[in-house]
């Protein structure tokens, strides 16, 4: 039943919140009108992918292209903390995915743990790629040095900028969460923010690939 | 002050007009003292003469505010804002807020670009195209290549991420809201522009973004994208190697040719309303004009390769670019045919708003015959830095835009401030301004016949150009008198915003929604309380 709790546990039972029948978030979103729905804001964040692929393409189509145009072309060995990074971003993925299904069935409880583990592990990738940014300068790998580390930079520069971006209302999503404000009738935030991270997930991966294989 | 942070559509399409206002009123400004100083070069503006360096900054900001704040702003984000919701049958935007935000950054990015004009050392002067390697290389390079031209990509950066979100904005709203019943090919032909021209808005600036963010870096991390090794300025070697200026040039135009479709699309949209509501028939070829309008921004997106012929582009890439550049022709002879068949034996009702619209319709069909010359490669050669690029563009991007405002401005002005601008004054204005537009970049081409180089500040110091001299001094009379008559406009638009006539319901007989209301209704819904 959507708003119940299914599991139980020593903490207190949520507040029920009903289900909002045309699927928005609420009167207080500011859109009384036709289209403060759930459906509208996973337009909006699609649409927003394909922005952020054309950027994503530009950027890689340039570094093709600067690649071809000299021989100062230099490959990075990639720090190994990056490997790692990886694994943190796949499984914050999918453990915020696996949370955004939970709370849909209503398991709001389960959907706390496994959000707040998501975006924990989503924090820790950000660290993570800080640290890997060390390492790469620590070993006289600079955004001034050859190409290939150059665009690297740019590559991961771009995509933690969308990181953070999307971190924000991850853990803003966990923080009301923790607070029992969400629900399967109050999860537009949710589901958003959790497609945009399984497109940084797929972006990261396409990063890695190009780097591990071809630069 | 409340209207600053509304969410209400309209009053957010408001503020859109008001800032492309402020920055029509500045880069006409600009280029009546560039105008006046290229005749009367000895002048003392001041203290002095003017130097170059101080004419291609004040070239760089006109090109800047009038293609970015005027050409982009007002046709999408004011118009777009302001009807379109209605004419879907919906509300509001998809986002309101981020409709808020989108204002908010686009008017940061004006003040950063007044910032750079203003800067220690002079503003950018790298045109509104800013090619490396001079745009990278810093202040070596001269006035204004450091810190205003930093400030400059700051703002187009700024700018980028505004238009992105209103053209998520537009394209969720045209997805998601239309009303129960309304497929897409129920849409008026105003909502069909406005949606192609965000996607164009989406996948162009998206890479104009990246490509700020690498020149960005090359100015300030060392990186070298964009500068070659072993340049020599200002006899001294620039620290960077292996960079390519024309890897900007393709990332730039990528963006710059759609940039001319997001500027004219929505006013094609507009005058395809216009002309069907003054001749009272519907449009004709509805199904065509979307096909047509389609292949338009479908093409648009694949012919940057035109602005470059000149650049060292393989001779085999500019015949493709080239024969794509001539197909785009079809779907504009598709517009132009069905507007007049439109039009073709209809009960003309010949208002401001539909003068501006046939107005419209002649100047597309000049700027764009002249783009067929320039886009045939032998032809641009010669061209390609001449002041037959500048009418060309001129009529097409900036007049037949400008018109497209225009006549959206005196169509929408009962909805954007409840009154009726003055006809009589309206027509007086159109017709002057289509005597001035056509007499002002009508004799351009034959500058550019002669081989009149553009971007020069000073004609004078050449001897071959004497002969274009008694052309120029015309051309800079034609633009004072262009830009004397827009006092009309100006006349009219304040006086009839207070004092205007009370507009009724349905001033012109319009079928579309946002008429629908029955009386009307310019408040905010949003801050005002409602009845």
């Amino acid at each position: 039943m959507p708003g119940t709790l299914t599991e139980t546990t020593g903490s207190p039972p949520p507040p029920d919140i009903p289900e909002l029948p045309w699927g928005g978030d609420g009167p207080d979103r500011d859109r009384p009108e036709r289209g403060g729905s759930r459906s509208a804001s996973l337009t909006g964040i699609i649409v927003l992918m394909c922005a952020s692929t054309m950027t994503f393409a530009a950027l890689i189509s340039a570094m093709v292209v600067r690649r071809g145009l000299n021989n100062d072309w230099g490959h990075i060995g990639l720090p190994q903390i990056l490997w790692w990074n990886t694994g943190a971003i796949v499984i914050s993925s999918i453990l915020l995915d696996v949370a955004r299904r939970k709370l849909r069935s209503g398991n709001r409880q389960l959907f706390n743990w496994l959000w707040s583990a998501g975006a924990v592990l989503g924090t820790g990738f950000l660290i993570g790629q800080a640290i890997a940014w060390q390492q790469l300068s620590n070993r006289g790998f600079y955004a001034a040095g050859h190409p290939s580390t150059a665009f690297f930079y740019v590559l991961t520069w771009t995509h933690a900028a969308h990181v953070v971006g999307t971190l924000l209302p991850v853990l803003y999503v966990m923080w009301r969460a923790l607070r029992y404000e969400l629900g399967p009738g109050r999860r537009t935030m949710v589901e958003v923010s959790a497609a945009f991270w399984h497109f940084l997930d797929v972006m990261w991966l396409a990063i890695m690939a190009l780097y591990a294989f071809w630069a | 002050m409340k209207w600053l942070f509304s969410t209400d559509h309209r009053t957010i399409a408001r503020l859109y007009f008001f800032l492309s206002l402020i920055a029509v009123f500045a880069g006409t400004a600009l280029s009546l003292v560039m105008r006046f100083h290229l005749i009367m070069p000895a002048v003392k503006i001041g203290a002095d003469v003017m130097a170059p360096e101080f004419y291609l900054s004040m070239l760089t900001l006109h090109g800047t505010l009038m293609v970015f704040f005027v050409l982009t702003l007002a046709p999408m984000s004011a118009f777009a804002n302001l009807v379109l919701p209605e004419q879907l049958g919906a509300t509001g935007m998809a986002f309101p807020r981020l409709n808020l935000l989108s204002f908010w950054i686009t008017l940061a990015s004006f003040c950063i670009l007044i910032a750079s004009f203003l800067a220690t050392g002079g503003g950018p002067l790298s045109g509104w195209t800013a090619y490396p390697p001079l745009s990278v290389v810093g202040a070596i390079a001269g006035p204004g290549q450091g810190l205003g031209q930093t400030l400059w990509f700051y703002s187009i950066g700024t700018f980028c991420i505004a238009s992105l979100l209103t053209a998520i904005n537009i394209i969720a709203t045209v997805i998601e809201m239309r009303a129960p019943g309304m497929d897409l090919m129920a849409m008026p032909l105003t909502c069909w522009n406005w949606f192609l021209t965000a996607i164009l808005t989406l996948l162009s600036f998206s890479v104009l973004i990246a490509a700020a963010v690498l020149i960005l870096l090359d100015r300030l991390a060392g990186t070298s994208f964009f500068v070659p090794g072993g340049l020599l300025v200002a006899d001294q070697v620039i620290d960077h190697s292996g960079g390519s200026p024309l890897l900007w040039q393709h990332l730039f135009w990528f963006f710059g040719h759609p940039e001319v479709y997001i500027a004219i699309l929505p006013g094609m949209g507009i005058v395809s309303e216009l002309l069907s509501t003054f001749s009272g028939r519907p449009i004709f070829g509805y199904k065509a004009m979307v096909t047509a309008t389609i292949s338009i921004a479908f093409l648009g997106m694949l012919v940057w390769g035109h602005h470059m012929f000149i650049s060292g582009l393989n001779p085999y890439s500019a015949i493709a670019f080239s024969l794509l550049t001539m197909v785009i022709g079809a779907p504009s002879a598709v517009k132009t045919f069905n507007w007049l068949a439109t039009i073709w034996g209809g009960n003309l009702r010949f208002t401001t708003a539909m003068l501006f619209a046939i107005g419209f319709v002649s100047i597309f069909v000049t700027g764009g015959l002249s783009g067929l010359f320039l886009g045939q490669p032998q032809l641009d050669a010669y061209f390609h830095d001449t002041y037959f690029v500048v009418a060309h563009f001129h009529l097409i991007m900036g007049i037949a835009a400008l018109f497209g405002i225009f006549a959206g401005t005196f169509y929408w002005f009962p909805l954007l401030f409840g009154r009726m601008m003055n006809e009589r004054l309206g027509k007086l204005h159109f017709y002057l301004t289509f005597i001035g537009a056509y007499a002002t970049f009508g004799p351009m081409h034959f500058a550019g016949f002669a081989g009149n180089p553009r971007r020069y500040a000073d004609f004078t110091t050449f001897d071959f150009l004497a002969q274009v001299m008694p052309l120029q001094r015309w051309i800079t009379g034609a633009a004072f008198f262009l830009a004397a008559v827009q006092i009309i406009f100006i006349w009219n638009l304040f006086h009839s915003i207070w004092r205007g006539a009370e507009a009724p319901a349905n001033p012109w007989g319009a079928t579309t929604l946002e008429w629908s209301q029955s009386g009307i209704d310019t408040r905010d819904t949003k801050t005002c309380p409602g009845p």
